[in-house]
């Protein structure tokens, strides 16, 4: 009841201080920033021209297989305009390809200069299949080679081989993830961790300067009850924040279970922490100066994440940097039990948080 | 209702006692008046006694729980109003009682007939941050009425307010404490000491210099003062002397003999007065001056 109470008055308290607007605002920023200034493949997608220079049957088996591929099982006819020509294309769209096929084998060559992609034509000599790649010359001998070996062995070796090879993933193991999915992981942590922490300590230090903790001091409700509704008030927000940027971007395609968990976990670690900040100031100008020390050191590990490079061990150890995995995790349906883990780890943590922060606050009421 | 044995307060937990070696007992009923000037440890004696401050040393007994150990629900008996007004000023009036009355195991008085009580009816609905200092102070002041305590700890409940306002608080306070609540009362307004108190204590450099009841004082003091104003070389100067007290008539001797004398006239001692001659030192900001 005396909680209950608490919390209900935190939240008419947040509903009428801008903080609160603030988070959720940021919140709508960066879905706008990903869903209109991050592009779902930034140059990931790769191009190809071809020309099928067949016989109607061996084009249409080849056709056939490409549309196997294709996203929605069907060709596209499309025009293209290069070097002041126009020219008719049947367009083939793949998970990471679009395969545009040439009605003339020069068609094919203009594009491919034109689009600095990749170029081949196909022809057939003896029941053998043929390729003629247009390069741009600058490609690797690595990849000159690649393409000399593919075609040496003749078409039905290279299948059988092929479908013997046991491709492995070297990045992740999971669902590789477009740009914009890519960049949900830190903004999430971000939100999650940086943003509770400080909200929680500007929505403390303001009680402070008012003096209602020391009015709630002297009440028959225990101080942890009053940490306990803000906190609960900062995990509402996280939660909200979190799904105002992932609902819109990944659907149904993710297990929102996890992500919740993760997210009110963090919510309660983060949320703590800026308490616990908060406990050691008498006012928000004061606190500020000091939080802003974490808030950098818990940047840097969203820095490690886009640079793949730089992932240096003690950046592991800075807690943004296991969120940020789990939400990798969670965006890229990987791993659940790591999200498990990381989830129970914020929770413990934050609990000796709470345990101390309690106790500082206790002692910390100045008449 | 309140003991208190060798209490002593460092905020510095140093030698630099904010409040050294104070004791006193609070019967229960009564209205203890705690008066002394800024500074003197008023508000941090309070602040012990409400569990607001650590206790470093001494006993401390309130409502019969020791303070050394509190016990959250000791606040149930307890109401407090405290010297700074401290309400959400983003919750309405109305939703800051509310609000305060749920944290209690008790049953709580109707935050609306609070709030009328405090003359602030037709402002429950606004939210604090538009009240006046005073009003705050007031919404405060009813805050501490809610769970209808046994004791009641009262930091300067009359400061800033208009003296039509001060009286109806004063009235409201010896209505309470008519109904057998025992009051804590911290006050520069020696008028409100003076008329509610059943006994003050004089508190300076956190050390209580006396306690008595203001009658009692008065018998002592009351009367016997004369006021006289004299000319000391070309400076006009003012003193008020005792009658009964040697040191006072030599002084008042010497004048009447020496200097040319204003105006001189005999009155009934002010309890600030009494405070002067008791203690040595004004009151400071003083509403009664
Ligand atoms: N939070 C604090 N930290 C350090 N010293 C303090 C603190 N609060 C009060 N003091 C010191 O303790 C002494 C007693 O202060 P206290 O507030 O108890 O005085 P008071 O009698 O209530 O005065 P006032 O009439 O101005 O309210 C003062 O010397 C003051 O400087
Ligand atoms: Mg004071």
């Amino acid at each position: 009841m005396k909680l209950l109470s608490s919390i209900k008055k935190e939240l008419i308290l947040a509903a009428r201080s801008f903080y609160f607007y603030i988070e959720i605002g940021f919140a709508l920023i960066m879905l706008a920033v990903l869903l209109f200034a991050v592009p779902e493949h930034s140059g990931a997608r790769s191009e190809e021209y071809l020309y099928l220079d067949l016989p109607p049957a061996a084009a249409k088996v080849l056709i056939d297989e490409t549309l196997d591929e294709d996203i929605d099982g069907r060709p596209q006819e499309t025009e293209l305009k290069a070097e002041g020509a126009v020219y008719k294309a049947l367009l083939f769209q793949t998970d990471e390809r679009d395969i545009f096929l040439m009605e003339s084998e020069a068609a094919a060559e203009t594009m491919t200069k034109h689009k600095k992609a990749i170029g081949a034509v196909i022809t057939m000599d003896k029941g053998e299949l043929h390729y003629k790649y247009f390069l741009q010359g600058y490609e690797s001998k690595r990849l000159k080679n690649l393409l000399l070996v593919l075609h040496a062995q003749d078409f039905d070796t290279l299948e059988t081989r092929m479908n013997e090879q046991k491709v492995i993933n070297v990045d992740s193991g999971h669902i590789p993830l477009n740009d914009r999915e890519n960049a949900i992981p830190p903004l999430m942590a971000f939100s999650g961790s940086l943003m509770s922490m400080f909200i929680m300590a500007a929505y403390v230090s303001l009680d402070r300067q008012e003096g209602v903790i020391k009015a709630f001091a002297v009440t028959a409700s225990p101080v942890s009850k009053y940490l306990i509704s803000k906190m609960f008030v900062l995990m509402l927000t996280s939660v909200i924040s979190g799904l105002i940027v992932v609902a819109p971007l990944m659907g149904t395609k993710i297990n929102y279970a996890l992500l919740l968990l993760l997210l009110l976990t963090t919510g309660v670690f983060a949320s703590m922490l800026g308490l616990l900040t908060a406990s050691f100031f008498q006012n928000i100008t004061k606190a500020f100066g000091i939080i802003f020390l974490p808030m950098v050191l818990f940047m840097l590990p969203a820095i490690a994440y886009y640079i793949p490079g730089w992932d240096p061990v003690w950046v592991k150890l800075i807690p943004s940097y296991p969120m940020l995995q789990g939400f990798k995790e969670i965006i890229s349906n990987g791993d659940a039990m790591y999200v498990l883990l990381v989830s129970a780890g914020f929770l413990a943590a934050g609990f000796v948080l709470f345990l101390i922060t309690n106790n500082r606050f206790r002692k910390t009421l100045t008449v | 209702m309140i003991s208190v044995k060798g209490l002593y307060h460092s905020y510095s937990k140093d030698d630099k006692y904010a409040v050294k070696n104070v004791s006193f007992e609070i019967p229960k009923g009564e209205i203890f008046g705690f008066l002394g000037p800024s500074g003197a440890g008023k508000s941090t004696t309070q602040g012990i006694l409400t569990g607001l401050l650590s206790l470093q040393k001494g006993d401390v007994s309130v409502a019969g729980y020791d303070i050394k150990q509190i016990k959250q629900e000791m606040f149930n008996k307890i109401g407090m109003s405290f010297e700074q007004s401290n309400v959400y000023s983003k919750l309405t009036a109305l939703e800051n009682l509310k609000f305060y009355s749920r944290l209690f195991d008790v049953p709580t008085r109707d935050p609306k007939e609070l709030i009328e009580l405090v003359g602030l009816r037709g402002k429950e609905n606004i939210r604090v941050g538009e009240f006046s200092k005073g009003m705050k102070h007031r919404l405060t002041f009813a805050r501490s009425m809610i769970n209808n305590p046994e004791m009641w700890f009262l930091d300067e409940p009359t400061t800033g307010l208009d003296p039509a306002i001060a009286a109806n608080i004063k009235d409201i306070i010896r209505e309470q404490n008519n109904k057998g609540i025992t009051v804590f009362l911290t006050t520069h307004n020696m008028y409100i000491a003076d008329e509610l108190c059943d006994r003050v204590a004089f508190i300076i450099d956190g050390e209580i210099k006396l306690i008595d009841s203001p009658k009692n004082l008065k018998l002592r003091y009351g009367k016997r003062i004369v006021d006289v104003e004299y000319i000391d070389g070309s400076a006009k100067k003012k003193g008020s002397f005792s009658t009964v007290e040697q040191k006072d008539r030599d002084a008042l001797a010497s004048i009447l003999h020496s200097k040319e004398i204003l105006t001189m006239h005999t009155k009934e001692a002010t309890l600030e007065e009494i405070f002067i001659k008791v203690t040595g030192r004004g009151l400071g900001v003083s509403e009664a001056s």
